[in-house]
């Protein structure tokens, strides 16, 4: 797709010109580096109107672009062979219009979550995007990010209202509103989300926020077994209740949620491996009044649950909220996939992926969201004979093997030395065809994100 | 004869008796529930997706036109077919494929009847939640069409927030998989863009949706008040309260006059407004929210709130709810219902700026809408044989749109754009956000051979949809599709 010789000598003058000698910098590169590519420059434009002239520029002169935000995700896909420029949100962090009356929030894309979310909780409300520290709303909304309030409350696809964002070729783009009902148009939202801007740079997004809470109640339950788990999910299923929360967690997923003081990196070794069988354990959390909390007890004591404290509560969610980044930081070589699969699935998406660890000297550690069907499932290096580069490949293609044509497994993390070995977004029961022509649409020359996606 | 020659070809595909081509049989198919009409040379029933694909490849090469239908219910004129050519309905592809329980899925062909599915559901405990007020009649591929909503989206969202895969014929005849049984499939969304495309990217033929429990408990609450402002401020702070009731209807004291004298549903005729108020879930919950919303509504001034006592009695309240549009059939002779949205902090000045509309015209307004997330229908109610009228009403009609653009709202929260609020879209969208939605049309449906001349603003479709050969079929339906 990509076309033209581009002259790449001129891009930080051109830059200078067009956004102010202040918003461009060629130094301190480091930071925005991705799987070891440098940009030539980076600009920060200091206002959303500058975007599309940057882009139009851009794609005349075939210079590859990539948007970036808290860089939580930028080594997701295949490694990008050129970066020409990277276009940081960072100065576009306002929250443009908040009224709580609405349960609405417009925001700039270069805004944090957190930080969005934090101006939300003081007026008692939530936004439910959930995602790694560090990371804005716009990328956030470009990897589709969600965590384990999807049960109770939905996906980006379900609360984000309204999206802003520039193509390709620099033209401006509109999906939605700012109310929470709306169906002027075509649903752009569902585009731009998950498309890892590779189909526009988003400016800006709006969302409907729920009423925050008065309490929560989180009962944990133990199995030796995950069949055991998995009837008592499906019991879940059919019953009245309705946790925000339902996480099945597997024996040595949970030792990344009780200790988070990294050890040695590289290396797997429960803390007392032969004292104590870990256990397979369902978290579900309840939000409500002091009688539904009850009821929710009492439906649940068959499994003798136990109930966390106030404070407990608090630090076991941020745990399972952080799980990916605390095996990560403990493990620089795991691979991190992201499954999504039928529900009726669950099991045999857990056990292929215990076969394929083994079979290729991973560890599987693996936290289900099992009310919605998506799972993350970090692969971790044993220390004794460590997989090599073709080994990721082969226990991915294990591993995916064995699971259903309607599930899509994608390898969001992975050393480099393996990512050229394998097609690191695996198959999808979407049609790629149509993939491709938006891709073509939206971004005719290919500059952003040029070689990342799943559709080139 | 030309057309003569498709008609045949037609009834090799699909069989004799599922084409029709006579004007009298023809007629039946140049409405929808819009003020719309435009006649088409041919309606087919396809049975099977391998037939709507073979329907759609025969278009393409004679360089016709494809409407696709469901059951005619949509209010924006989605299925008229604007410039003749074949209406494709989908009512005989009726089946309910697969009810999964395990994995919380039912897989339907379009023509399936959105009650129909909800009451196969029924004996296992679950339902379809998008409910619109024509579910009785109106199938889940229009609902798909339409990104169609409901009293009771409120709480668990429109049509798209239940898709998840559908099976699609795109308008060269290609059978396209979008998404699956799964919450996510790697790579665009595609099923997520799809619904509420309107039929302009393909004609869904297998549709996949989540299926909900239902509820233990539901309680329904009827708010009756002498001021329709103080109806208006309940819906403020009902929100601000933190409060999200599955769904909160509202309806003006001219609206359930009209509606009681229809159903009898037991709506007090002396009040100013009512609202129905539906609290589901956990008996526990739903207990304490009905006493904390009744509370909410007398402190904002209802006079008083009754709560149903029984299932039949809630069903009653929501009868009356649901024919209303019937209801308003029978005390004018036409009636325009609009689909504005606002933010719902502004329902009190809207409610005042629509009666201004009314008066300044010198029409009836009645007003019905889903207050709890700021969608309104106002019915404007006059005699399409009165030109002036009918003028006028579509003028107030239009003001009343414009200023819920004004506010930060939308043209349309459920019935879509259709050919009916297409000129508005520019109000709306700024041309280059439109020639981005036009990009993307034309990745689905290049030739504009499906459903042309609908959604995006007329100027731009007709430039975009000129294709040669189709004057002789255009001009009998050219002044068909005006509004009546």
């Amino acid at each position: 797709m990509s076309s033209g010789i581009s002259i790449r000598h001129d891009i930080v003058p051109q830059l200078e010109q067009l956004l102010g000698p202040e918003a461009v910098f060629v130094s301190d590169l480091q930071r925005y580096s991705i799987d070891g590519v440098l940009p030539t420059a980076v600009a920060r434009p200091g206002s959303a109107e500058q975007i599309p002239a940057l882009l139009k520029i851009a794609n005349e002169q075939n210079w590859t672009v990539v948007s970036f935000g808290g860089g939580t995700r930028q080594q997701v896909g295949q490694t990008i062979e050129r970066i020409d420029i990277v276009l940081s949100t960072e100065r576009l962090d306002k929250i443009e219009n908040y009224d709580p009356g609405d349960l609405t929030i417009a925001v700039q894309s270069g805004a944090r979550v957190d930080s969005v979310s934090t101006a939300c909780a003081q007026h008692r409300q939530l936004l439910a995007l959930e995602a790694p520290a560090g990371a804005t709303i716009g990328g956030a909304l470009a990897a589709n990010e969600s965590g384990p309030l999807r049960a109770g409350f939905g996906a980006p696809r379900d609360f984000c209202i309204g999206v802003n964002f520039v193509t390709g070729d620099g033209v401006k783009g509109r999906g939605g509103g700012r109310v929470v009902k709306n169906v002027a148009g075509y649903d752009l939202m569902k585009l731009m989300i998950g498309s890892f801007g590779t189909l526009g740079v988003i400016v800006s997004a709006n969302f409907k926020l729920f009423p925050l809470a008065q309490q929560t109640a989180t009962f944990i339950t133990e199995f030796d077994s995950v069949a055991q788990a998995i009837q008592v999910r499906d019991w879940l299923l059919r019953s009245p209740l309705a946790p925000i929360s339902a996480e099945l967690i597997n024996p040595t997923a949970s030792e990344y949620l009780t200790n988070r003081a990294p050890r040695d990196p590289d290396s797997w070794a429960p803390e007392a491996p032969s004292q104590q069988k870990k256990r397979w354990m369902l978290a579900l959390r309840f939000a409500g009044s002091d009688r539904l909390l009850a009821r929710c007890r009492k439906e649940l004591a068959f499994a003798s649950p136990r109930d966390l404290t106030e404070a407990e509560q608090m630090a076991f969610w941020r745990a399972v909220a952080g799980f990916e980044a605390t095996a990560i930081e403990r493990h620089r070589n795991g691979m991190i996939f992201h499954v999504s699969a039928p529900l009726a699935e669950s099991q045999n998406v857990i056990e292929a992926a215990q076969g394929a660890a083994t079979d290729y000297n991973f560890v599987a550690s693996t936290i289900a969201r099992v009310t919605v069907g998506t799972l993350v499932i970090a692969f971790l290096p044993l220390a004794v004979d460590p997989p090599g580069a073709t080994q990721f490949a082969s226990a991915a293609s294990h591993f995916r093997s064995r699971l259903s044509r309607g599930a899509s497994a994608v390898v969001m993390r992975c050393p480099l030395e393996a990512k050229p070995q394998f097609d690191l977004w695996g198959s999808t029961p979407s049609d790629i065809a149509l993939m491709r022509k938006i891709k073509r649409a939206f971004d005719p020359n290919n500059i952003l994100n040029r070689g990342r996606f799943l559709v080139e | 004869m030309f057309s003569f020659g498709i008609a045949s070809k037609l009834k090799k595909i699909v069989g004799r008796d599922s084409v029709l081509d006579r004007a009298e049989d023809l007629m039946l198919y140049e409405y929808d529930g819009s003020l719309a009409r435009g006649m088409p040379n041919f309606v087919v029933f396809p049975q099977n997706t391998e037939q709507v694909s073979a329907i759609m490849k025969l278009a393409c090469s004679e360089q016709l036109s494809v409407i696709p239908r469901g059951a005619g219910t949509g209010l924006s004129g989605g299925a008229i077919a604007r410039r003749g050519g074949i209406v494709l309905s989908l009512a005989r592809m009726n089946r309910i494929l697969e009810i999964d329980v395990a994995n919380l899925r039912a897989t339907v062909q379009p023509g399936v009847v959105n009650l129909d599915l909800s009451a196969a559901l029924a004996p296992q405990g679950f339902y379809f939640a998008p409910d619109p007020s024509s579910q009785k009649a109106c199938t889940i591929g229009g609902n798909v069409a339409e990104n169609s909503g409901g009293p009771h989206t409120l709480v668990s969202g429109v049509t798209v927030n239940h898709v998840t895969g559908i099976e699609v014929v795109l308008p060269d005849g290609r059978i396209a998989q979008l998404g699956s049984k799964s919450a996510n499939a790697a790579g665009y969304d595609l099923p997520g863009v799809f619904v509420g495309s309107e039929g302009t990217f393909g004609i869904a033929t297998a549709i996949t949706v989540k299926i909900c429990r239902l509820p233990e408990s539901v309680a329904t609450l009827l708010s009756i008040y002498d001021d329709v402002q103080d109806a208006a401020n309940t819906v403020v702070a009902l929100t601000t309260e933190g409060i999200t009731p599955a769904a909160i209807e509202m309806l003006d004291g001219w609206t359930l006059r009209a509606v009681e004298a229809y159903v009898h549903a037991g709506y007090p005729l002396d009040s100013a407004a009512v609202l129905l108020i539906e609290l589901e879930g956990l008996r526990e919950a739903v207990d304490e929210q009905a006493e904390i919303v009744s509370a909410v509504c007398r402190r904002a001034g209802a006079r008083e709130v009754r709560r149903a006592k029984d299932e039949n009695e809630r069903q009653l309240l929501w009868k009356g709810r649901k024919t209303a549009f019937g209801a308003i059939g029978r005390v004018s002779p036409s009636y325009y219902v609009q689909d504005g949205v606002i933010p719902r902090t502004r329902v009190p000045e809207t409610l005042r700026k629509i009666e201004e509309v009314g008066k300044k015209h010198s029409l009836t307004i009645g007003n019905i809408f889903h207050a709890g997330d700021g969608n309104l229908h106002p019915l404007i109610l006059f005699d399409a044989r009165d030109e002036q009228q009918t003028r006028r009403t579509l003028e107030a009609g239009r003001e009343i749109l414009e200023f819920c653009i004004s506010v930060g709202g939308s043209i349309t929260g459920e019935h879509g754009v259709g050919m009916e609020k297409q000129d508005l879209m520019s109000s709306l969208f700024s041309d280059s956000e439109l020639e981005v939605m036009a990009r993307l049309r034309k990745c689905f449906n290049p030739d504009s051979v499906l459903n042309p001349q609908k959604l995006l603003p007329s100027i731009r479709t007709c430039r975009e949809t000129v294709m040669p050969g189709h004057a002789s079929l255009d001009a009998p339906v050219a002044s068909g599709a005006e509004l009546r």
